[in-house]
């Protein structure tokens, strides 16, 4: 018998699980290397991003978790940034 | 000359209220129309619903919108549809409609749309009964996405738009594992839009894929999920019946 969360693949898909029922993010990427959760992706808020790491974290079995996921920019655009489309 | 502002994958929440509004107050002088291109929630609930209202309800611009899959959820998505009307949003459900910005007549068909794949790669409508009914959704969205871009082209638009949530293409998806293509778009929506024809398509749901493609036939294509434009909403302009054949 083998513990799936000891199998990396099948974590990764336990925390993505986790993350997308608990924090609502569904396009975090998750990657298993040498025992260390990363976590990667951009997110609306930083309160979410401390969401998708709780999440993670409580689906990871004491594997330590990387949060490398970034927040999302909304500043305005300048009028240099329209784009004309003809 | 439209300017054309546009936004997908709000997201809104009772966490993130009124951040949002700014940015739509602020549109005035910058942009003629503001389309938004689903996933206005997190889990579509008729809460976050009125929250995405109270986000938008005060554009200076007239707002049209398309719901997202995040928007069906909770299986409140006709409430919030109805919510977003009674605040004066135009909501496409596999429809169109016509509004004058400034003396020129813009016509946006769209809806949430679906997925199913990209040529060479897409799911066919074969096999066990739910297998169809995924592929069957997008086709009978599809049909109407074109019957409705040939109503507003045949109504006279000058400038004509197809708004969805899902992608037509799959050059905007780059970033996005290839393994969830299907489950991000469809190609049926864009041999729809090149049939019918229009100056632009516009879409969300894939935060991880890129701004810009274009269609076989050359419709040009932007995913403006918020995500991807690192910016509170896009702007295109575009001229009059300049792009179509
Ligand atoms: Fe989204
Ligand atoms: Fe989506």
């Amino acid at each position: 018998m083998t513990r799936t969360e000891d199998v990396p693949h099948y974590l990764v898909e336990h925390i993505r699980a986790r993350v997308a029922e608990e924090a609502h993010e569904l396009g975090v990427q998750v990657d298993v290397r040498e025992g260390k959760v990363y976590l990667r992706g951009r997110v609306m808020s930083s309160e979410r991003r401390r969401d998708v790491e709780e999440a993670a974290r409580a689906a990871a079995h004491g594997h330590p978790v990387c949060n490398e996921v970034s927040v999302v920019s909304s500043r305005e655009p300048d009028e240099g940034e329209q784009e004309r489309l003809s | 000359m439209i300017r054309v502002a546009a936004v997908g994958d709000i997201h809104v929440g009772a966490d993130t209220a009124g951040r949002y509004r700014r940015h739509v107050t602020g549109l005035a002088g910058h942009a003629d129309v503001l389309l938004v291109a689903g996933d206005l929630t997190r889990h579509g609930t008729v809460e976050e619903g009125r929250v995405a209202v109270e986000e938008l309800k005060d554009a200076p611009v007239p707002v049209i919108a398309v719901l997202g899959n995040h928007d069906h959820h909770s299986d409140a998505q006709d409430e919030i549809a109805a919510m977003l009307r009674d605040a004066g949003i135009i909501v496409l459900e596999g429809d169109g409609a016509i509004v004058d910005c400034d003396g020129v007549r813009l016509g946006v068909a769209g809806g949430k749309g679906f997925g199913g794949g990209f040529p060479g790669r897409s799911a066919g409508e074969f096999g066990e009964r739910v297998m169809k009914e995924f592929v069957r959704e997008t086709r009978s969205f599809s049909e109407r996405l074109r019957q409705a871009l040939t109503e507003v082209n045949e109504a006279g638009a000058d400038v004509t738009i197809a708004l969805t949530h899902y992608s037509p293409i799959k050059e905007t998806l780059a970033g996005e594992p290839l393994e969830i293509y299907p489950f991000l778009g469809s190609y049926l929506m864009a041999e729809a839009i090149d049939e019918a024809g229009a100056d632009l398509a516009v879409h969300g749901h894939a935060h991880l894929g890129s701004e810009k493609g274009v269609t076989s036939a050359g419709t040009r294509v932007r995913n403006v999920a918020l995500p991807v434009l690192g910016q509170a909403y896009a702007v295109y302009c575009l001229e009059p019946a300049a792009t179509r054949a």
